[in-house]
C-alpha cells in the first residue's frame, strides 16, 4: 500500500518533466516526420505541399548516399573503438596510485573541457600541410608532410585524430568513477586466489564497469554518430569535394544551403530510425550477455 | 502523505514548470525594441556602435526604443535569420551582403523598402548598389564594392604591374626561400584557394561568367579553364602556398611573408592598423585576352524584416535612415576605406582624394555585381569541389570546367525540385 503511493508520488512529480519533454522533443519530432512527407523547400517556403514518400526515394537514389553511410559507420566505430579504449586505460592509470595524479587528470580532462568549436578550429589549423603542427612534428621524424585537407581519407582521418581526443576525456571519467567503486576486497580475495592483473581486469574490473560504460558507450555512440562540428569545422563543410560528409553533416547541408528542408527532415527520420537500431541491438546483446 | 497533498506537490511543480515554458517559449514582446543582426568585422562593429549612441542623441522620441544588436557570420546569418524568420521572429533589421537577399526575397522574408522609403530617398544610392528583384527594391547599402583587390607590401614590392604576365615573372623574383629549406620565406601572392570567390576575377579575366541572364550555370567553358590554368601556374611555380585557405593568406602577408595577397576592403584597414605599408593596385589584366580580371561586386545592405512588430516599424526606419545617411556612410568610408553607396557623399572631394579609395575604384569599374539570385548558392558549391581539385593536381582545368557545369546543373535542379 504504501509502495504503491510512494510510486503514484513519484509519477506526479515525474508529470511536469513529462510534459517538457513531450512539448520539447516529441513535437519536434513528429513535426519533422510531416515535414518528411511535404516538398517544403525555398520556393515552397509559404505553400508546402504533401509528396508522399517521394524524399525518401532521393535519399536511397542520392549518389553519394552509399558512401555517406558507410562513413558514417566507419566514423562511429573507429572513434569509439578509441574513446573507449583510451579512456579505459586512462581511467586504470589514473585510479593507481601516481606522484602528481590530480595533475594528469586535469591535463587528461582538458580536451574535454574545451569549447568544441575552439579545439575543431585549432586541430584544423594543426594540419595545414606547409604550417601545422602535425607536418612539423612529422618532418622532425624524417616524414614527408601529409596533405591531411586536401584528400579524402586524409581529411577523414584528421576529422577522427580530433574527435578522439575531443572524445576519450569522457568515457575516461565516467570509467573513473567506476573504478572508484569497486570494491578494494574483489581485488584482494583474487589476488589471495592467484589472479593476475590481466584476469582481476576482465573477471572483475570489466564486469563491474558494464553497469556505467553501458550508458556511457550508448551515448558516446549517438553523439559520435550524430556529431556535426568536428566534421564540419575540421574538414570546412565536408571538404575535399564533399567526400568528407557522414550523415548528419550532409543533412545539414541539404537544409541550410540549399534549402530542401523536406528531403532534409526525410534525412533525419532515416538517421533516427538507422541510431535506434543500433541502440537496439547493443542494448539486447547487452542483456544476453549478463545473463 | 495524504491525496490532498499529492495533488498540492504536483499542482506546484506543474506551475513552476508551466511558467517556465510559457516564459521560454511564449513570443518576445518586440514593440520596444529594435533588433539588428548584423555580419560585420569588429572594427565595423565598432563604428555600428559609435552610430546608434549618435542615433539616440539625435532621436530623443525613440528613447523608450531599446536598440541591440548581435553578430554572425555570412553562413550564421543567413541560416538563423531564415530559421526565425520560419518562426515569424527575427531581427528587425538584417545587415550583410546583397547576394543574400535572393533567397530571402523567394521565400517571403524581408520587406520591399521602395514601399517603405521615399523614391528620392532610393535616388541617394548609386543603383547598382540597390539589391532588385522582382520590380522591387530589397535593400539599401552603406557600402558598395566589397570586391576583392591586389593588395602590395610595400616592403617587398616597388612596382606593381598591370600585366598578369610581368606579374608573374616579379612574383619569381619575389619568392624567396632564404634558409633553403625547401619552404620559402617570403611568397609571392598569397590568397584563399578553398573560396571560388577568389577564382571568379580570373574568369572574367579570360572572357568567363558564372551563369547567364536566365541563372544558368556557363562554367563549362575555355574561360574557366584558362582561369584554373593561371591558378595552377602559380601554384605549381612554387609561387603561393600548396594549401592556402583565407586565414593563412590573411596571417602570412600581415606578418611579411608574402608581397601580395588577393583580398578585399574588409581587410584593409586592419593591414593599415597592423603597420604593414600597402598599395592597392587592380589585378593585372590578362594579355592573351586583353581583359582585365573582374571580381564580384556587391553591396552591403540594410533589409527590413517581414515579421517586424509593427508598433517598432517607426524606429525601424528611422534607425535605417540613419545608419546610411551620407553621414553614416562618409565615416564609413573615412575610416575603413569603402566605397560609399550614396553618390553625393563618394564624389566628396576628401574622398576623392584618397588614394586607398581612389585604387579602390578602379578595381570596382572593372568588377561585375554579384547575381543576387538564389541559384548562385549551387554555383558556388559546384565551383568550390572542382576548384579544389585543379589546384590539388587530381582534375586537369578542363575536367574541373566539366566538373563544376555538370554539378551546378544537379544542384540547381535539386533546389528547384
Amino acid at each position: 500500500m504504501l509502495e504503491s503511493r510512494v510510486n503514484r508520488l513519484a509519477l506526479w512529480f515525474l508529470a511536469p518533466t513529462a510534459v517538457v519533454l513531450l512539448l520539447v522533443v516529441a513535437y519536434p519530432f513528429i513535426y519533422n516526420v510531416g515535414m518528411s512527407f511535404t516538398n517544403w523547400n525555398m520556393y515552397h517556403f509559404r505553400d508546402p505541399s504533401f509528396n508522399g514518400l517521394a524524399n525518401y526515394f532521393k535519399l536511397f537514389q542520392e549518389p553519394e548516399f552509399k558512401n555517406i553511410f558507410l562513413r558514417t559507420f566507419l566514423w562511429t566505430g573507429v572513434n569509439l573503438v578509441f574513446h573507449v579504449t583510451l579512456g579505459l586505460g586512462a581511467a586504470l592509470l589514473l585510479n593507481q596510485r601516481l606522484p602528481g595524479r590530480p595533475l594528469y587528470r586535469a591535463l587528461l580532462i582538458l580536451p574535454w573541457a574545451m569549447p568544441q568549436y575552439i579545439s575543431a578550429l585549432t586541430w584544423r589549423g594543426m594540419f595545414n600541410l606547409e604550417y601545422g603542427a602535425v607536418n612539423l612534428l612529422l618532418a622532425k621524424f624524417g616524414i614527408d608532410a601529409v596533405p591531411w585537407l586536401s584528400g579524402e581519407w586524409t581529411a577523414f582521418a584528421a576529422a577522427t585524430l580530433t574527435n578522439i581526443w575531443l572524445g576519450f576525456p569522457f568515457i575516461m571519467v565516467v570509467a573513473l568513477g567506476g573504478l572508484q567503486s569497486i570494491p578494494v576486497e574483489l581485488y584482494e580475495a583474487a589476488r589471495i586466489d592467484g589472479a593476475g592483473p590481466i584476469r582481476r581486469f576482465f573477471s572483475i574490473t570489466l564486469p563491474m564497469l558494464r553497469p556505467v560504460l553501458t550508458p556511457a558507450i550508448v551515448l558516446g555512440t549517438i553523439w559520435t554518430f550524430n556529431n556535426l562540428n568536428v566534421i564540419w569545422l575540421v574538414t570546412k563543410q565536408g571538404e575535399p569535394a564533399d567526400k568528407s560528409h557522414i550523415l548528419v553533416t550532409f543533412v545539414y547541408k541539404a537544409a541550410f544551403t540549399y534549402y530542401r528542408y523536406g528531403y532534409a527532415a526525410a534525412f533525419s527520420v532515416f538517421i533516427f530510425l538507422t541510431l535506434f537500431g543500433i541502440v537496439k541491438i547493443y542494448q539486447r546483446s547487452q542483456a544476453e550477455e549478463a545473463f | 502523505m495524504s491525496n490532498r497533498n499529492h495533488i498540492l506537490c504536483f499542482l506546484a511543480a506543474f506551475c513552476v514548470v508551466g511558467c517556465a515554458l510559457i516564459v521560454g517559449c511564449g513570443r518576445v514582446d518586440r514593440s520596444n525594441q529594435v533588433v539588428i543582426w548584423e555580419q560585420m568585422d569588429p572594427r565595423e562593429r565598432d563604428l555600428l556602435e559609435k552610430h546608434i549612441a549618435e542615433f539616440r542623441v539625435a532621436h530623443p522620441e525613440f528613447d523608450h526604443i531599446r536598440i541591440s544588436r548581435t553578430n554572425y557570420n555570412t553562413e550564421d546569418l543567413r541560416t538563423q535569420f531564415q530559421t526565425a524568420a520560419m518562426a515569424m521572429g527575427g531581427p528587425n533589421l538584417v545587415y550583410g551582403p546583397s547576394d543574400q537577399v535572393g533567397p530571402f526575397v523567394i521565400m517571403d522574408l524581408i520587406l520591399p523598402l521602395d514601399e517603405l522609403l521615399r523614391p528620392e530617398e532610393l535616388a541617394r544610392f548609386d543603383p547598382s548598389g540597390l539589391p532588385t528583384l522582382e520590380g522591387h527594391v530589397w535593400g539599401v547599402p552603406d557600402q558598395v564594392g566589397n570586391h576583392l583587390t591586389l593588395v602590395a607590401n610595400l616592403a617587398h614590392v616597388d612596382t606593381i604591374p598591370d600585366d598578369a604576365e610581368v606579374w608573374f615573372e616579379q612574383l619569381k623574383r619575389l619568392t624567396v626561400d632564404n634558409d633553403g629549406d625547401g619552404r620559402p620565406d617570403v611568397y609571392g601572392v598569397v590568397f584563399d584557394r578553398v573560396e571560388p570567390f577568389f577564382l571568379v576575377p580570373w574568369l572574367g579575366g579570360y572572357g568567363g561568367w558564372v551563369m547567364d541572364d536566365e541563372a544558368n550555370p556557363t562554367l563549362d567553358t575555355e574561360a574557366m579553364a584558362g582561369a584554373l590554368s593561371f591558378l595552377k601556374r602559380l601554384k605549381d611555380e612554387g609561387l603561393m602556398p600548396r594549401e592556402c585557405d583565407y586565414q593563412l593568406a590573411d596571417t602570412l602577408f600581415k606578418e611579411g611573408r608574402a608581397a601580395y595577397i588577393v583580398n578585399g576592403p574588409w581587410s584593409w584597414d586592419g593591414y593599415r592598423a597592423g603597420g604593414v605599408d600597402i598599395a592597392l593596385a587592380p589585378l593585372p589584366m590578362i594579355p592573351s585576352t586583353g581583359l582585365w580580371p573582374s571580381p564580384m561586386t556587391a553591396a552591403k545592405c540594410y533589409s527590413v524584416n517581414r515579421y517586424t512588430n509593427p508598433a517598432s516599424m517607426d524606429a525601424t526606419l528611422a534607425l535605417l535612415r540613419w545608419l546610411v545617411s551620407p553621414a553614416v556612410q562618409a565615416d564609413l568610408a573615412r575610416e575603413l576605406a569603402v566605397l560609399p553607396g550614396d553618390l553625393a557623399v563618394r564624389a566628396d572631394p576628401t574622398l576623392v582624394a584618397d588614394p586607398l579609395l581612389a585604387a579602390s575604384r578602379r578595381q570596382i569599374d572593372k568588377g561585375r555585381l554579384m547575381p543576387i539570385v538564389a541559384e548562385m548558392r549551387a554555383i558556388w558549391d559546384a565551383m568550390r569541389p572542382a576548384y579544389q581539385s585543379c589546384l590539388s593536381g587530381d582534375l586537369t582545368p578542363e575536367e574541373a570546367a566539366r566538373n563544376m557545369q555538370e554539378r551546378a546543373l544537379r544542384l540547381i535542379a535539386d533546389m528547384r525540385e
